[in-house]
């Protein structure tokens, strides 16, 4: 729970933070797979990347991405078992270059309108802990 | 196979079981695979093997299967979120329009039987009345299940701004929901009463004085009838528009009138048409008959001046504080129309 928060507000901020993780989830997982990779390799290089996500959540996204002609997927035996690996299609590059030219449109917006609040939270939390830094750069 | 992986056996099967058949054992393989990957991580980290209970714990921090599997299907609804507050609303409409006057009919039947019947035929009712939900809403949920699934996009699309109701301009002509009900509910008791006239023909007193009524009574039954039912029908609509239209205060006004005139006209009519008393003779009844018509016919302008009094007092005041047929409240904010 986010600190100083009631229970109903921890729930909302819940809410929330999963609905904006959602969208990040799908570029952060096309991303990963530029290169060719099979689920559990792929969640231990997001979770290391700080983008920890189940399995409940990543297989059925791999899934609706390869439906929708994104990513392309073969089942292959590596170290005695079988593994269904998958990797962009070239359909995946291309939707994948235009979300991110959107993401870093929606980035710069976001800091253009919030960054001043960012710039309060670092300032009060520090050191600014926890906050990319990244996001102050638009501001 | 030991228990450790029949306890994953399992698991899987009960994945198996919640998803889409076809894609049944491409699904299964792999989640087979990530378990078994997240199993020899941790079995490498501990250097042994993992025992039932940490297996378990590892399929508990999985999922539930049937959760598991609803992942991978496509998100279903017996009815969405466009449907779903019609479906609402129409079963509010089915529930006051349909189910309560039904409750009412059999809690007068009930009340009607007497002492003796009631318990037996309100019970053997409330069975049928049971029934009646379950149909009506049944079919009501069949009708927005099928509804669904059939292409809407012209329903969608298909619609002008221009034909939405108009915004309601205040709140006068407001009226309250708890006086719709309560006219319902009293309409349909009177009407419930008027059905089962059986003395309308002869009224019989206690002490044996047979009251036998004018031929004329069948105008008056129809008509109060047809008035009860009327009023009825229109405060069903107030309740779900609970405000005065004009047409609405229009109809209410041409109500009171036949009420009113159907009331005047019982007192001029000469409903009495002879009364039979035990141990009193003819000629004597005959004059009581004739004293009460001629006194009820005399009356008939102070129930005219009565009825008149009421109508403008209640109508008028209504009439004016209607608004244009077709107005609507929006969100509490009265923006003239």
């Amino acid at each position: 729970m986010a600190h100083g928060m009631t229970n109903g507000n921890a729930d909302v901020f819940e809410n929330l933070r999963l609905e904006l993780r959602r969208g990040c989830l799908i570029l952060a997982v096309l991303g990963t797979l530029r290169t060719e990779q099979y689920g559990y390799t792929m969640r231990k290089s997001l979770a290391e990347h700080g983008l920890a996500v189940d399995e409940g959540t990543l297989y059925p996204l791999l899934r609706r991405l390869e439906s929708q002609g994104l990513l392309v997927s073969q089942w292959r035996e590596e170290d005695k078992r079988n593994k269904r690996f998958y990797r962009l299609s070239a359909d995946g590059e291309s939707i994948l270059e235009q979300l991110l030219a959107e993401w870093q449109g929606i980035n710069a917006s976001v800091n253009g309108i919030v960054g001043a609040q960012i710039l309060n939270i670092e300032v009060e939390d520090g050191q600014g802990k926890g906050i990319d830094r990244s996001l102050l750069a638009g501001r | 196979m030991d228990k450790e992986k029949g306890l994953i056996a399992r698991y899987l099967q009960a994945v198996r079981f919640w998803l889409p058949k076809e894609q049944q054992d491409d699904i299964v393989a792999e989640l087979a695979e990530e378990l078994q990957s997240k199993i020899e991580e941790r079995e490498s980290a501990l250097g042994r093997k993992l025992d039932e209970a940490e297996i378990a714990a590892l399929l508990k921090q999985s999922g539930r299967p049937m959760v598991v599997a609803s992942r991978f299907r496509p998100q279903e609804s017996l009815i969405g979120p466009v449907l779903f507050p019609i479906y609402v609303f129409v079963l509010k409409i089915v529930a006051l329009c349909y189910l309560l006057p039904w409750l009412l009919v059999l809690i007068g039947i009930a009340v009607w039987k007497g002492s003796a019947g009631m318990p037996g035929y309100f019970f053997s009712g409330l069975g049928t009345f049971w029934t009646l939900i379950f149909t009506s809403s049944g079919v009501v949920t069949i009708v927005f299940t099928v509804l669904e699934r059939v292409p809407r996009e012209k329903f969608l699309d298909d619609w002008d701004p221009r034909k939405l109701p108009t915004v309601r301009v205040s709140d006068r002509g407001q009226i309250k929901r708890s006086s719709s009900i309560a006219e319902v509910i009293a309409n349909l008791l009177v009407v419930f009463w008027w059905l089962n006239l059986s003395w309308f023909n002869s009224l019989v007193f206690p002490v044996g004085v047979h009251v036998v009524l004018s031929p004329i009574r069948h105008y008056f039954y129809w008509g109060f009838l047809s008035v009860a039912l009327l009023s009825i029908a229109l405060s069903v609509t107030n309740l779900l528009q609970p405000y005065w239209t004009r047409t609405r205060s229009y109809m209410k006004l041409g109500l009171d009138i036949a009420g009113s005139g159907l009331f005047c006209w019982v007192v001029k009519a000469r409903m009495l048409a002879e009364v039979i008393w035990p141990n009193v003779s003819a000629a004597k009844t005959a004059e009581v008959v004739a004293a009460i018509n001629t006194n009820a016919a005399r009356s008939f302008p102070f129930a005219v001046a009565a009825c008149v009094l009421i109508v403008v007092l209640a109508d008028l005041p209504r009439l004016i504080s209607s608004r244009p047929s077709g107005s609507q409240k929006l969100n509490g904010v009265h923006v003239a129309s």
